[in-house]
Order: C-alpha cells, then structure tokens, then sequence
C-alpha cells in the first residue's frame, strides 16, 4: 500500500480524535461593546404602549410579549398572551426558543422600563435580534391605555384622537362599556385649571 | 463568524454566484479524479475500482473533520447550517433507484455532465434521459406525493438522532471509512488479478 495513504489515515485519525484533547471551549455568541453600546444609546428599540396595544388588538402575529417580573406578578397581572420569563430566568436553556424566532418582534415588559431594559441588554448579548422593549412598562399602560386620561378641550386634534384610541383599547382590554353620562345622574362639569400643563401623550 | 450568508455576512443574492463557482470546482475535481469515465464509476459494483467510494468518503471527511475545527475555533456555528429533512422508506427507495441508474449506466447526475462536458456520447445519452426522468416524475408527482413525504423525521442529524455528540459521530466515521478504504483495498486487489486487466483512459 503507498506510504501517503497511511500517513493520511493517520492524520485523519489523530485529528478525529485529537478534539476530545482539547480544552473546552465555548463560542459566546456576544456583540461586540461597540455595537451594544451603540444599540443601547438609539431608542429605537423602545415601543409605546399605544403600538402594543394597537398590534395586540388587531392581533399581529409576529408580536411575542414577554413578561420579565416575577411569576406573583405575572399571575396577578399581565398583559393577553404573554409570556412569563422572570429575569432571572433569561438564560435558562428552556426560554432560549422564546427568543429569536424568525420574524417575531420580542417586546419585554415590567412594571416600568428599567427591569425590561436589562434583559433587553442580556438578550442582546446573548446575540438575538429583533427585541424591543415596552416602554414605561405597565404603569405606563394602566395610565394610557387602561385609564387614558382625557386631554383639555384646547388639545391638539391628534390628541383627541389619540384619546379616543385609547378609550376604544381600554375598552377592548377591559371589557367596560362607553361610560355616558345618564340624563337624571349628569353633573355639571367644573372645568378645573391645572397648575402645570401635562402631556396628554406619553409622559411615561 | 459563519455561515456566512444566514450570518448576513454576505448578501443572500450572492447564493448563485457561490454555487457556480463550486459547481465550476465540483465539475473539476469530478473529472480530475476519472469520475466522466462510466468505468469508473461502476466499478464499485464489480469490485476492480473503489475511486468512487474513496472519493466521495474523503470528502465527506475532510468536510465533517474541517467542520468540526471551525465550530471549535469559531468561525461557523453548525448550528446555523440547514440540514435536510429525513424521510427514511423514500429515502432507500430513491437510493435503491439511484443505484440502479449507476450500475446501468455508469453515472451519477453529477458525473454525466462531466462526461457531457468532455464530449462523451453516452454522457449526452444519460443527461438526455435524466431531464425525461425529471419530466415525467414531476408530471406524476401526485401519484407519489403521499410516498414521497412520509415518515418525515425533521432536520435530523446522526448525532441528535443517537444521541450521541457530533465530534464522536465524526470519529466513528473516520474510522468507518478508514476501515472501507482497507477493505476494499484489498477487494481491489482480488478482483483485479481474476479478471483481464484493462487499462483507464
């Protein structure tokens, strides 16, 4: 048999079996600081709860909620069709096929934004793409969408509409009826100045 | 750092330019190794000429050996690559039919091109046959279509299958294939002295 063929098995052999020699190594898929850094100075990975609400409503496929509090407070309040992945949960082997689905838009939400945000950086590292994160968490959501708050009769025409869309999501979410003022029971509405002027939008 | 173009290293546009350029390296290393000549070729079932096995497993070899060390340094993440589903029974019968045209024939559709390209009558025959074959088959797909997927198993590999890492299943098969070189190495060598020796072109 020729002298080269030997040698080649050989060579084959050595290198088949020379990886079980050598040292572990993990391939972390992370980005590089540069990049992160980047990414977490653009808001643009914030949404307002006005576009969850507007893709949970007209039931947008590619939305995937995610819930990074605790299971108490997912069980006691939670946003439809969300999942619960506790924080300290993120890199646990069995949420990792939550995350980076092709074509899924991952919003995570806490009760504000602070909680969602670090996760958001720990996905982030962790190499997924396509993560957003809701901003103003919850509260801001119980106050814009849950119980928007009417906006002065001097507000801006997109003001009024916007109002008007978070009533039609309030009422979607909550499940309450137009509340009209009765006849008998109508009160006279006493406009009341504000001291300071607040944002009818946002502000979360 | 790969696959490049799932990574988004290289734009997805870039696939058919990077195919023709293997095919272009396929289609010579093909005819550098003797495989245009349907001698060859069926040799494997006569037992005097093995090429075609050794070929194709040293291949095979370099690729899951090559592979193996780029996962390890990090340069392609195996995970990314697609693997094609398995669906065993048409599987072996497609295998069983494949062989048949390889020992009738003498080629394999990649090797009559090769054949084809170097002015090879029968070459011309067999490319001529495969696009009737083709037609017709895509013609009756609807009597097959219920055969043709059955028993899908998914994007499965050796590995995941027998529960076994893929650095080990690369080893068993460099063995394996060591072991095939050998042996048939030595059917080579039997079978060539009880039958008259002709010389390859």
């Amino acid at each position: 048999m020729n002298k080269n063929y030997i040698i080649l098995a050989i060579l084959f052999i050595i290198l088949a079996g020379g990886y079980f020699l050598l040292p572990e190594r993990e391939n972390i898929k992370q980005m590089k600081p540069e990049d992160l850094m980047r990414d977490i100075v653009q808001t643009s990975r914030y949404v307002t709860t006005d576009q969850v609400a507007e893709m949970i409503i007209e039931g947008d496929p590619t939305l995937e909620l995610i819930d990074v509090r605790n299971e108490y407070d997912y069980f006691e309040y939670s946003l439809p069709n969300a999942i619960n992945i506790p924080m300290d949960s993120i890199l646990v082997e069995e949420y990792q096929d939550y995350l980076g689905i092709e074509d899924m838009n991952v919003v995570f939400f806490s009760n504000d934004d602070i909680l969602a945000d670090q996760v958001w950086v720990i996905a982030k590292r962790m190499g997924y793409g396509s993560l957003y994160v809701m901003e103003g968490g919850l509260n801001c959501w119980i106050s814009t969408i849950i119980k928007p708050e009417a906006p002065q009769e001097t507000a801006s025409k997109e003001a009024i509409e916007l109002y008007d869309f978070r009533m039609g999501a309030s009422m979607y979410f909550t499940g309450s009826d137009i509340s009209t003022p009765s006849e008998e029971g109508a009160k006279p509405v006493t406009v009341k100045r504000k001291k300071k002027g607040s944002v009818a939008e946002g502000g979360c | 750092m790969g696959p490049l173009i799932p990574q988004g290293l290289i734009a997805g546009g870039w696939d058919f330019v990077i195919a023709l350029l293997l095919g272009i390296a396929f289609g010579f290393i093909l005819e550098a190794s003797g495989f245009s000549s349907s001698r060859n070729i069926a040799g494997v079932f006569y037992g005097y000429n093995f090429v075609v096995l050794r070929v194709f497993f040293t291949a095979v070899l370099v690729c899951m050996v090559g592979l193996m060390y780029f996962h390890y340094m990090g340069w392609i993440d195996y995970n990314l690559i697609y693997v094609l589903p398995t669906f065993p029974q048409p599987m072996i019968l497609g295998a069983v039919i494949m062989g048949f045209g390889f020992i009738s024939a003498g080629f394999c559709p990649g090797t009559s091109y090769t054949a084809m390209a170097i002015g090879k009558i029968d070459g011309f025959v067999f490319t001529a046959g495969l696009f009737l074959g083709i037609f017709i088959f895509s013609e009756a797909f609807p009597l097959f279509e219920d055969f043709y997927y059955k028993g899908n198993m998914g994007n499965i590999t050796i590995g995941e299958f027998l529960g076994i890492s893929n650095q080990l299943v690369t080893f068993i098969f460099v063995i394996v294939a060591l072991v095939a070189f050998y042996v048939t190495w030595l059917i080579e060598k039997r079978v060539r002295k009880t039958i008259t020796p002709f010389k390859f072109e």
